[in-house]
């Protein structure tokens, strides 16, 4: 009998390279369902669509269909709708930005824009940079072009300029694609970028001429504190995207992106190719839950929600976390941040909180090169607040557990006791 | 004629939950393909109810891990008067404990590499942390391999080169159990060495041998295709294969297993082979190892469930 190789995926070998580092890890993908119905879930950045009014919206699509069918079941143009973005300059000028609709093009989500920059900027090895921790998308949406992510570390005032500057030091002038910044809210960090590190991070890309992308889903909901202007609002040259997905819902799948002319005209070429142009349904649909100033009541009932369950997770932290572990406190958005001693591995942990009936995402996800192992996202947009409390003891039971266990070792010398970092 | 009714465990709460329900799912459309009636069950709170409105004839353990290999279901099943595919509660129990089951090889001359078990009560108690420093002395120096003692699919388990790295390896492992496993490293050629109860007693069939390209054959090399070479049989001389075959028969009767078993283990380059450890569910997915085994000894994926099923009727009462 002779010895067969067995080969399960018969294609493999045959896959493009780009794609050899884009991956999943086995053990997030086991916790990514949480189908447990007694589950208390902080892993997913998922709105509480059940805010919006499920009427409102439904007039508005059988409006789209009755009243404007010709349009909204036809192809569009790539752009997407004049209305829609006649409305999103109207968004954009609330926070500063004045530009004609002709300087936006919308795009399937936010998401959809940074696979199309991904493609439009990055060769195999170029180098990007992006805060550290950073979106998992935007990982993912990178990854695909096979660049080489610099992550600058972050503090409660954002990314870290200082460390920003000494990298672009080290890379020289253009020596970056572009630099990638969630300002607001970060995910995951939950931490705002401060209004002077806005300016100081614009005056480096100036000098270093990178270009800047500024992701902003997160912008509209701030629970408390003064609205600080977007980088495009300091600067023309900002890529700028936006997103319908935390204003209305992710369900129809509406960003957009603005950025200079050059730029805007290459981001159009790509996503002709990608889709030819975006659901004109989605959009029209959009357009008529948009007009008047419902939606704005809607809005403010969301976040107030989502400052409420903020508010909670904040106190059961205080309440039951362990003195060892350090947090956020985000003055808007959907995350906090946990950081915990060194040593102490997150990926495993999770296996335990899932037995607790609890799920959080593990902090190495959020990172290109297998840091942030102590660390942890904590999403508090989707759990109710009773639910919130309860689940936040839970993962302090398993954090517990576990720091006996590492106090343990550092009592014995075996592992070293150092002063932690602040989160 | 319609065939007898079957009840599929899947899912539950393991940490294998996933790897399960898709052992789970295969093993349903075997059955079925075969003629059975199937129903499919995600282990939930409402398990007990549903057998006892259902009435199988018996139930398949698609179940992975924790509650569904380490004695709990079988034993569950046992006092609802069902029977069941795979060993009894005991052999279960103590395949499931990789300390236990080591002692035991040990007792019987099975070669199993040196180790030292753990407890984390041991460390938060006892000052176990102190004592890190006897580990090399203990089992011949470095590397050593770290892993969780009650735990399936290698989730936890760490290669462990240096003292520095030895106390983060048991922190890991530790979050997956309550005991950790240190266990010399073995290098050689890994083995998984599948045993199916035939009527003349025990049959092996061809050893797999696993070659991870990472050199660790863990949860990632696992269930990531590309990740992992197998070669079926494995590529060893008739000696050797016959050595291999002897001990996971050995192993599968030692524990008391029936029905099937799953001997996992390493032949140095040497050419001794050391028993790691023993599965009481072996995985049934796309890329598990049982059903390569089975295919290469003419096996089809439905022979093997098939079979199984049949020998749980055979134990009704």
């Amino acid at each position: 009998m002779g010895t067969a190789r067995v080969v399960f995926d018969r294609w493999e070998g045959r896959y493009a390279e780009r794609l050899s580092d884009v991956r999943s890890s086995a053990v997030r993908d086991l916790f990514a369902a949480a189908s447990r119905p007694d589950m208390i879930s902080f892993s997913g950045g998922m709105p509480y669509v059940d805010g919006v009014p499920a009427h409102v919206v439904a007039d508005a699509a059988h409006d789209a269909i009755v009243e404007q069918g010709s349009c909204a079941l036809q192809y569009g143009s790539s752009e997407g709708r004049p209305e829609l973005r006649a409305f999103v300059t109207e968004l954009m000028a609330e926070i500063g930005v004045r530009l004609p609709a002709d300087d936006i093009i919308v795009t399937a989500g936010a998401q959809q824009a940074l696979d199309l920059l991904a493609k439009v900027f990055i060769n195999p090895g170029d180098v990007v940079i992006a805060e550290g921790p950073t979106y998992v998308g935007a990982l993912q949406a990178f990854s695909a072009y096979q660049p080489d992510i610099r992550c600058i570390p972050m503090d409660d005032q954002g990314m870290r300029t200082d460390l920003l500057e000494r990298e672009l030091q080290r890379l020289g002038r253009r020596g970056a694609k572009f630099i990638y910044t969630i300002p607001n809210f970060q995910n995951p960090g939950g931490v705002t970028l401060s209004a002077e590190r806005r300016r100081r991070l614009l005056e480096l890309a100036r000098a270093y001429d990178i270009p800047v992308i500024e992701d902003d889903p997160y912008g509209r909901l701030r629970f408390e504190g003064g609205h600080i202007k977007p980088l495009r609002a300091l600067d023309d040259e900002v890529i700028y995207l936006g997103t319908f997905s935390k204003i209305f819902a992710p369900g129809l799948r509406l960003g957009w992106v603005t950025a200079p002319r050059p730029i805007l005209s290459k981001v159009l070429l790509v996503k002709q190719a990608a889709d030819l142009c975006g659901s004109a349904f989605a959009q029209v649909v959009a357009e008529r839950y948009f007009a008047g100033s419902r939606w704005r009541r809607t809005l403010q009932g969301l976040t107030r929600t989502y400052g409420e369950r903020r508010d909670a997770m904040l106190a059961a932290l205080e309440e039951h976390f362990p003195p060892e572990a350090h947090w956020t406190r985000p003055e808007g958005g959907f995350f906090v941040w946990v950081e915990l001693p060194e040593f102490l591995d997150t990926d495993a942990m999770l296996a335990e909180a899932v037995e607790h009936g609890v799920t959080f995402v593990p902090g190495t996800g959020f990172f290109p090169d297998g840091r942030g192992r102590n660390s942890m996202r904590l999403a508090f947009c989707y759990a109710e607040p009773e639910r919130i409390d309860e689940g936040i003891r839970r993962l302090a039971e398993v954090l517990e557990d576990r720091l006996e266990l590492y106090r343990a070792f550092i009592a014995a010398g075996a592992i070293p006791s150092r002063a932690e970092g602040a989160a | 004629m319609s065939k007898e009714k079957v009840a599929v465990l899947m899912g539950g709460r393991s940490l294998e939950r996933e790897v399960s329900l898709a052992s789970g799912r295969r093993v349903t459309d075997a059955l079925q393909e075969r003629g059975y009636k199937v129903i499919a069950l995600d282990v939930t709170a409402d398990l007990v109810q549903t057998l006892r409105a259902e009435k199988p004839d018996c139930c398949y353990i698609a179940l992975h891990g924790k509650y569904g290999e380490d004695g709990t279901i079988q034993e569950l099943l046992e006092f609802l008067g069902i029977t069941y595919t795979g060993p009894g509660v005991v052999a279960s129990a103590l395949a499931w404990d990789k300390s236990v089951a080591k002692y035991l090889f040990v007792q019987e001359g099975v070669g199993t590499p040196p180790w030292i078990t753990l407890t984390a009560d041991a460390f938060k108690e006892m000052g176990a942390a102190t004592a890190l420093d006897l580990v090399p002395g203990e089992l011949g120096g470095f590397p050593v391999a770290v892993k969780p003692s009650k735990q399936g699919s290698a989730l936890g388990l760490a290669k462990v080169e240096s003292a520095q790295e030895l106390p983060e390896a048991l922190l890991t492992a530790l979050s997956y159990g309550e005991a950790a496993i240190i266990e010399r490293w073995i290098d050689g050629c890994e083995l998984a060495v599948s045993v199916l109860d035939a009527e003349g007693g025990p049959q092996v069939l061809p050893p797999v041998e696993i070659e991870a390209k990472s050199g660790l054959f863990d949860f990632n090399a696992m269930y990531t295709a590309g990740e992992t070479d197998y070669f079926v049989p494995a590529r060893l001389d008739e000696a050797h294969a016959a050595i291999v075959e002897d001990l996971a028969s050995r192993v599968h009767v030692l524990l008391g297993c029936r029905d099937v078993s799953r001997v996992d283990m390493v032949m140095a380059e040497d050419g001794t082979a050391y028993v790691l450890e023993c599965n009481t569910s072996p995985g049934m997915t796309e890329t598990s190892l049982l059903p390569m085994a089975a295919e290469a000894a003419g096996l089809t994926f439905q022979d093997v469930v098939e079979r199984l099923v049949r020998a749980a009727l055979s134990r009704r009462s």
